[in-house]
């Protein structure tokens, strides 16, 4: 589970006011019932939208997520670290598989989304376009961004898309050993020899940053989401999640000895937010806007996937071409 | 061969292009009896060029972690599809009597509570789709559903009981279990050494 479940663009709120408004108020009355929308009812086209797109998203993230882990799987430390390690990345390909399929269910295919992926109009998950480059990066993924993933998805399956609540129900279902796994490989390092908890340390400092990016950026930086949340589109705000992460993980990491990068990281008891440093929101922007250091080799390693398999989508072509919406 | 690494070897740019003719494969509708006393029901999409491999995916994707004891799959584009209904409207009572008897078989399959995910209801001996629904709500007339849909029985790839051993292995792959992962000893001595 990997998705930040952040809309990184936003919306244009504008076309509302073609929508026939006894449909609209039908529509936001099922959903203030606390009833799912499903595929077949009607819907205004501003959510249809951010959905695909927010779902869209969602699945990208999980298969470019699966690359900086699964980098590791030929050099995990020892047989029960790798029998794990690739039954976890095979879990999240398999999460982006139902992900794409519930986008779909909205009427974009599969192929125009990974399309849109490739050309880089459509975004992921903004914490992959950082290398992995020791196993304890693997480990801080494995634990702290499926712990971060897991706060925004338990969220947004109590939200009113059907297909893609559902989607994500199977999906957290798998996903219980995922956080176990990383904790379990994190206390090891941690209470290891000097070397280990040097390494577990570094791809600390390494990750804080970007673990602080990925619940998006502030709310008074984002234009309003009230509809979204009216909608149920989005279930809390990007700094409620990450309050949320703060207060269960920040206690689990400092338990273990290690040192979180941030000198003033620390929770106001009185109003209960936590207090951090600015973690450089012009990073942000400007690697979720193609300039990281691994953006390119990441869309290059899905080139190279569809490139190759070209030839058996070639070699099967018989009728596969005629476009069909799954059903639910 | 040559690495496909890219730590080994550095990804060059690949001569890619945005494809003139879609060529995504086709979507198939994946239900799973999780165990003998259970109906089927609907658990997703998967995507595949036929009915075999649709049901090797669906196998990987929706059993791989848990055991069931039946797998259907079947073409979405096979799948009749009524509307959609809410309230108190029964799907069923959209349909005519108009029940024509015949020898082609169909599997029904409806949803008796928005949300949820579509059940399997009866199969049933009709001449076509519609004659189907109605001779169903014939046979179920306490039936209350908001969806229903049909598909004829023999364009349905359903696993057959001996090959249920595809689960057997299971128990063996307890590493994809949380409960694999204690570490609260380890933690323990760590926090008393400190």
């Amino acid at each position: 589970m990997y998705g930040g479940g952040t809309i990184f663009e936003q919306p244009k709120q504008d076309n509302l006011t073609n929508e026939d408004p006894v449909l609209l108020a039908a529509f936001e009355a099922r959903i203030e019932r606390g009833e799912k929308i499903e595929p077949q009812d009607w819907m205004p086209q501003l959510y249809r939208k951010q959905l695909i797109r927010m779902i869209e998203q969602h699945a990208h993230s999980e298969i470019i997520g699966a690359l900086p882990e699964g980098t590791w799987i030929t050099r995990a430390p020892g047989f029960k670290r790798k029998m794990a390690l690739i039954a976890k990345v095979q879990d999240e390909v398999g999460h982006a598989q139902m992900l794409y399929s519930a986008a779909e269910t909205l009427g974009k295919s599969r192929e125009q989304m990974i399309n849109d992926l490739i050309s880089g109009k459509s975004k992921y998950s903004n914490i992959f376009n950082y290398p992995a480059f020791t196993w304890a990066d693997s480990c801080f993924i494995s634990w702290l961004v499926d712990a971060g993933a897991i706060v925004n998805q338990l969220a947004n399956a109590r939200g009113s898309y059907g297909p893609y609540c559902r989607a994500l129900d199977r999906i957290c279902a798998e996903e219980s050993f995922h956080l176990k796994y990383g904790h379990h490989c994190v206390i090891y390092l941690a209470t290891g020899t000097t070397i280990q908890r040097e390494m577990m340390q570094a791809a600390v400092d390494r990750w804080w940053k970007p673990m602080m990016h990925f619940f998006g950026p502030p709310d008074k930086m984002s234009v309003h989401t009230e509809l979204l949340m009216k909608w149920k589109v989005k279930m809390a705000t990007n700094d409620d999640m990450r309050n949320q992460f703060l207060d269960m993980y920040v206690p689990k990491i400092r338990e273990l000895g290690l040192v979180i990068p941030d000198p003033i990281l620390d929770k106001d008891e009185k109003t209960g937010k936590w207090i951090f440093s600015d973690p450089d929101w012009d990073e942000f922007f400007r690697v979720i806007n193609g300039d990281g250091p691994c953006n390119k080799e990441r869309l290059e390693v899905r080139k190279i996937a569809e490139e190759r398999g070209a030839w058996v989508r070639r070699a099967l072509s018989g009728n596969i071409f005629k476009p069909v919406t799954p059903l639910a | 061969m040559e690495s496909l690494d890219p730590r080994i070897k550095p990804l060059n740019e690949v001569n890619y292009s945005e494809k003139d003719i879609p060529d995504q494969l086709k979507p198939y509708e994946v239900f799973i009896q999780l165990n003998k006393s259970k109906p089927f029901t609907h658990v997703g999409v998967v995507h595949a060029a036929d009915l075999d491999l649709a049901f090797l995916f669906a196998k990987e994707q929706y059993s791989r972690r848990l055991t069931c004891s039946g797998i259907w799959v079947m073409e979405t584009a096979d799948m009749y599809v009524s509307e959609l209904t809410d309230g108190d409207k029964n799907v069923f009572d959209l349909f005519t009597k108009d029940q024509k008897e015949g020898n082609t078989s169909f599997h029904l399959f409806i949803l008796n509570k928005r949300g949820k995910q579509q059940v399997f209801l009866d199969e049933i001996q009709a001449k076509d789709v519609v004659s189907a629904i109605s001779l169903a709500y014939q046979k179920h007339p306490e039936v209350m559903a908001y969806h229903v849909w049909v598909c004829e029985s023999n364009k349905i790839l359903k696993m057959e009981d001996e090959v249920a051993d595809i689960w057997n292995t299971l128990n063996e792959k307890g590493f994809r279990d949380a409960s694999a992962y204690r570490a609260g000893d380890k933690l323990k001595n760590f926090l008393a050494k400190k």
